[in-house]
C-alpha cells in the first residue's frame, strides 16, 4: 500500500509543473491554425502570417466587424481637391519596437512595398500620382483621380494587410522576406524564443499607445492588451490540440476541427464559438486554357451538377448553423453580395440533363485531372465530393491524390493533362477575401496574367475597374451584381458554398473579439 | 582496434557523400516547389516565379548540389528556405527533445524487454511465455498513435475517472528546467514509442535465449549444480547478447521513424516533426541537413554495436 502511495505521489510530482504552467494568468497559450513559417506578411498569403502580422504591426486604418474603416494609427485625415488629395496625420507618440518613433516616411515606404504585392494596394498605387511624407506626422496622397476606397484599402484585414514597418526594413524588395520583425503593433515578437515549427512567443509592447475612446471592434478602436505574453504552440494533430485545450494546458485553439466540435462542446471549461461570421468559401477552380474546361458551354453545363450542400456537409457536417448554401461570388451577408444568378444553384440536381448538356456543349470524354490535396482534410473532402459530382455528370475523372505542396506546384503548369497539366482543383478562401472585387483573386479574369486557371473575361475586368471609381456603396453593390451576373456566365470558378470555422477556448477567457484571432481586449476572467 | 576504429570512421565519409547525393537527387526530381508553397494559395504565377528566382531555385542541379556540398564540407548546412534561419540552429533547437525521447525509450525498452524475453524463454510453453508473446504481438500490431491517444486519454485526461490525470497531454520541457518536468513530458511518449521496440527486443531475446539454453555448456552448468539465476544471466544471457545488441542497434532506425509519429501526437518539438514539416513544405536545406544527421547517427550507432560485440564475445577481435 505504501509503495502505491509513493508511486501516486511521484506521478503527481511529475504532473505538478504542467498544472502550474496552466495556471499562469499573465500568459495566454494559443494553438494557431497552422505553423507560422513565414513572418513577413508581404512574402506569403498564409492566413497565419496575417494573424501574426496584426500582433506585431499596426495599420493606419482599422476595420470594424461591419467592414467600416476608421483611423487606427491616424489622429485623423482630410481630403481636398475633389477627392484627389488625402492628407493623413499620425497620432503623436507612436513607437516602433526598437523605440524609434513612427514617422510618415516609414508609412510611405511601407505602403509602397505593400502596393507592389496587394491587388487592392496596386489599384490604389495605380491611381496615385504621388505619395509623400510632408513632415514626420503627415503623409499625403496626391491622386490622378478620386479613389474613395482609400481608407478601405488601408484598413484591409485579408491577406497582405498594409503593415507599417520602419523605412529601413520597408525598403526590402517585396519578393524578399524581411529578416527583422520590428513593428509598432501591440506585441513585440520574441525572435530569441522562436522554435520554427513548434513555438512563437510575443510579449506586450510597453511602448504601445492604444488610441483613446471608441469601442474595440476587430482591428478598430483601442487595442488594449491584458496579457504579458502570448505563446503560440503549433500542435499539428487535432486530437492532441483538443486534448490539450480540455486539459487546460492551452487556452485557445484557433481552428477547432468540425469532427471534434462535439467533444469540445461537451467538455467542461471549454467554449466553442464562431468568431468569424464570414467563414470560408469553398471553390472549384477549372483550367480555362485546356480541354474540356476551356469550353465555356461545358463549364456552364457543369453548374447544373453542383450541390453546395453536399460539399459543405462533407466539410463541416450537417449542422445548418455551420454552413450556408446559395453562395455566389461575394461573401454572403456582406454589402456586395447579391442573389443574381443564384437560381442556377438551387433546386434538385438533374444529372441526366447535365450529361445531355455536356454532350451538346461538345464534351468528348476528355480526361479531367482533378488535383486533390490529401494533407488538408477540408480540401480533400471538397475534392472527394467534387470528383463524385463530375463522375455522376458523366465526366472522365482522373482523381490525383497528392499533398498540397505538389498541388501548388502542379497547378502552375499550363500544359495539357497528357503533358502533366491539370483540369481542376478545389480550395477555400476566407470570406473576407470575397468581400469585394478589390482583393478577390479567383474572380479576376485577366487571362494568363491572373491566378492559376487563367480565366479570361474582359467584361469582368472592366466592371472591376469601374467598381474602384464607384462613388458610394449602392453604386458599388450594383456593379458587383453585374459582375456576378457575368461570372455566372463565364464561370471563372464555381462557388461550392460557405462554411464557418469554429474556434475553441477556455471559458476563463473573456473579451475574445470577432474576426480572426486577435489578442487585444481578451483577458482572463 | 585503433586501426579498425579509424578505418570505420573514415568509411563514414563516402557513406555520407552517397547519402547526400541520393537525398539531393531525390528532392530534385520529387514534385513540389517551395516557392509556390511560400507564395501561398493566392499568389499569382508571376509572384511564384519571382520568389523562385530570389531563392535561386531556378539554377541547374549541378550548381545547386555543388554549392550545397561545399557548404556541408565547411560544416554549414545552409539556411532554411522558409524560416530564413540556419539549418544548424534549427537542428540544435530540436535535438534535445528527440535525443531525450529516444534515450528514455531505449532505456525503458531494454529494461522491460530483455527480462521479458528471458522470462519467456525460461518458461517456454507455459502461460507466462504465451502471455509475454501475446503482449509482444500487441506491441507490434497497435500503431504508435493509437497507443499515444489511449495513454493520453487515461493518464492525462483521466478518461476513466480514476484520478489518473498525472501527465500533460503534450509538449516538452527542457531538462535545464528540472528533471521532474522533463520526465513528466516524456513518460507517455516514451511508453507509446517503446511498444514496438519492446516487442521486437523481447521476441529476439526469447528466440536467442532458447537457442543458447539448448547448448551443451548450459546443460553442463546445470549438471554441475550452478544456480538457475547464474545459468540464466551469467552463462546464457551473455552469450545471447550479440544478436540482442544487434537488434537494439537496428532498432534505432525504427525509433527514428517512430519518433516522427510520436512527436506529432504529443506535440514534441523534435527532429522528427522538423523533417516532416520540411518535407511537406519542400524546405530542401532542412530535409538534407536532418537526413544527413540521421544517417550519421545511424552509422555511429552501428559502429558502437560492432564495438560492443567485443565486450560480450571475447572471441571477436578487430
Amino acid at each position: 500500500m505504501r509503495r502505491r502511495t509513493f508511486l501516486a505521489a511521484s506521478a503527481m510530482g511529475l504532473a505538478a509543473p504542467a498544472v502550474g504552467r496552466a495556471q499562469d494568468s499573465r500568459v495566454l497559450r494559443f494553438i494557431p491554425q497552422a505553423d507560422l513559417t513565414v513572418l513577413d506578411p508581404m512574402w506569403t498569403t498564409a492566413y497565419v502570417t496575417r494573424n501574426h502580422a496584426f500582433m506585431v504591426y499596426d495599420t493606419l486604418f482599422g476595420q470594424d466587424s461591419q467592414y467600416r474603416p476608421s483611423p487606427q494609427m491616424l489622429e485623423g485625415f482630410s481630403t481636398g481637391d475633389n477627392g484627389k488629395t488625402w492628407t493623413l496625420t499620425l497620432r503623436p507618440g507612436l513607437l516602433f519596437h526598437d523605440n524609434e518613433p513612427v514617422r510618415a516616411r516609414d508609412c510611405v515606404a511601407s505602403l509602397e512595398r505593400w502596393g507592389k504585392r496587394d491587388a487592392f494596394g496596386s489599384a490604389l498605387m495605380a491611381a496615385t500620382d504621388e505619395l509623400v511624407a510632408k513632415d514626420d506626422r503627415t503623409l499625403v496622397f496626391r491622386l490622378k483621380k478620386p479613389f474613395p476606397l482609400l481608407p478601405a484599402a488601408l484598413a484591409k484585414t485579408p491577406l497582405f494587410m498594409p503593415a507599417i514597418m520602419p523605412e529601413r526594413i520597408a525598403r526590402t524588395d517585396p519578393f524578399t522576406q524581411v529578416t527583422e520583425m520590428i513593428g509598432s503593433g501591440p506585441f513585440r515578437f520574441k525572435a530569441d524564443e522562436r522554435v520554427p515549427g513548434a513555438r512563437v512567443v510575443y510579449e506586450k509592447f510597453a511602448g504601445y499607445k492604444p488610441r483613446d475612446g471608441g469601442p474595440t471592434d476587430w482591428t478598430s478602436g483601442p487595442k488594449v492588451v491584458h496579457f504579458d505574453r502570448v505563446e503560440w504552440t503549433t500542435i499539428p494533430d487535432p486530437t492532441t490540440a483538443a486534448q490539450a485545450l480540455i486539459n487546460g494546458e492551452q487556452d485557445w485553439w484557433d481552428y477547432a476541427t468540425a469532427d471534434l466540435m462535439g467533444l469540445l462542446a461537451r467538455s467542461r471549461g471549454v467554449k466553442v464559438v464562431v468568431q468569424e461570421p464570414s467563414g470560408q468559401i469553398a471553390t472549384f477552380r477549372m483550367n480555362h486554357l485546356q480541354p474540356p474546361f476551356n469550353n465555356p458551354a461545358i463549364r456552364r453545363a457543369l453548374l447544373g451538377a453542383v450541390s453546395q450542400e453536399d460539399v459543405v456537409t462533407a466539410v463541416v457536417g450537417t449542422d445548418p448553423k455551420m454552413s450556408r448554401t446559395g453562395v455566389g461570388f461575394f461573401c454572403p451577408d456582406t454589402p456586395m453580395a447579391s442573389s443574381v444568378g443564384l437560381d442556377m444553384l438551387a433546386g434538385p440536381r438533374d444529372m441526366g440533363r447535365v450529361k445531355r448538356e455536356l454532350k451538346a456543349a461538345g464534351y468528348k470524354n476528355e480526361r479531367v485531372v482533378l488535383l486533390a490535396a490529401t494533407d488538408f482534410p477540408v480540401l480533400k473532402a471538397m475534392a472527394d465530393v467534387t470528383a463524385d459530382m463530375l463522375k455522376r455528370a458523366g465526366m472522365n475523372v482522373d482523381y490525383q491524390a497528392t499533398d498540397w505542396g505538389s498541388v501548388v506546384t502542379r497547378r502552375a503548369k499550363k500544359d495539357p493533362v497528357e503533358a502533366g497539366g491539370w483540369s481542376a482543383f478545389c480550395t477555400a478562401w476566407a470570406g473576407t477575401d470575397h468581400l469585394n472585387p478589390a482583393g478577390h483573386i479567383p474572380l479576376r479574369a485577366n487571362g494568363e496574367q491572373g491566378w492559376f486557371g487563367w480565366p479570361n473575361d474582359p467584361r469582368i475586368e472592366q466592371l472591376r475597374t469601374a467598381w474602384f471609381d464607384a462613388p458610394d456603396v449602392p453604386a458599388q453593390a450594383a456593379i458587383c451584381a453585374e459582375i456576378q451576373r457575368e461570372a455566372f456566365g463565364s464561370l471563372p470558378y464555381i462557388p461550392l458554398g460557405q462554411y464557418l470555422q469554429p474556434t475553441a477556448y477556455r471559458s476563463s477567457l473573456d473579451g475574445v473579439l470577432n474576426g480572426f484571432a486577435l489578442f487585444w481586449n481578451v483577458r482572463r476572467a | 582496434m585503433l586501426g579498425y576504429l579509424t578505418r570505420r570512421v573514415l568509411a563514414t565519409i563516402p557513406v555520407m557523400a552517397i547519402v547526400a547525393l541520393f537525398v539531393f537527387s531525390l528532392l530534385y526530381i520529387a514534385p513540389g516547389d517551395p516557392a509556390a508553397i511560400i507564395a501561398g494559395d493566392q499568389a499569382t504565377p508571376a509572384d511564384v516565379e519571382r520568389i523562385r528566382a530570389g531563392l535561386g531555385l531556378d539554377r541547374p542541379f549541378l550548381i545547386r548540389f555543388g554549392e550545397w556540398l561545399w557548404q556541408v564540407v565547411r560544416g554549414d548546412l545552409g539556411v532554411s528556405i522558409f524560416t530564413n534561419l540556419p539549418v544548424t540552429r534549427l537542428i540544435q533547437q530540436r535535438l534535445e527533445p528527440t535525443v531525450s525521447l529516444m534515450i528514455l525509450t531505449l532505456i525503458l525498452s531494454i529494461v522491460i524487454a530483455v527480462p521479458m524475453g528471458v522470462l519467456a524463454a525460461w518458461n517456454q510453453g507455459t502461460w507466462i511465455d504465451r502471455a509475454i508473446m501475446v503482449l509482444a504481438v500487441f506491441g507490434f500490431s497497435v500503431p504508435v498513435f493509437v497507443v499515444g491517444y489511449l495513454l493520453a486519454y487515461v493518464f492525462a485526461l483521466d478518461g476513466f475517472g480514476l484520478g489518473l490525470d498525472w501527465f500533460p497531454v503534450q509538449g516538452y520541457t527542457p531538462l535545464a528546467r528540472g528533471f521532474g518536468p522533463w520526465l513528466s513530458n516524456l513518460v507517455l511518449p516514451s511508453v507509446a514509442l517503446g511498444g514496438v521496440y519492446i516487442a521486437l527486443i523481447a521476441r529476439i531475446t526469447r528466440a536467442t535465449m532458447l537457442e543458447v539454453l539448448s547448448q551443451d555448456y548450459i546443460r553442463t552448468a546445470k549438471a554441475k549444480g550452478v544456480g538457475s539465476r547464474t545459468v540464466l544471466f551469467l552463462h546464457a544471457l551473455k552469450n545471447a547478447a550479440v544478436p540482442i545488441v544487434t537488434v537494439i542497434g537496428i532498432g534505432v532506425a525504427l525509433l527514428i521513424g517512430g519518433a516522427v509519429v510520436t512527436e506529432s501526437v504529443f506535440a514534441i518539438p523534435g527532429l522528427g516533426r522538423l523533417v516532416v514539416d520540411a518535407i511537406l513544405r519542400r524546405d530542401y536545406p532542412v530535409i538534407q541537413g536532418v537526413v544527413l544527421l540521421f544517417s550519421f547517427v545511424y552509422v555511429l550507432v552501428n559502429l558502437g554495436v560492432d564495438l560492443l560485440y567485443t565486450v560480450f564475445d571475447p572471441r571477436i577481435r578487430y
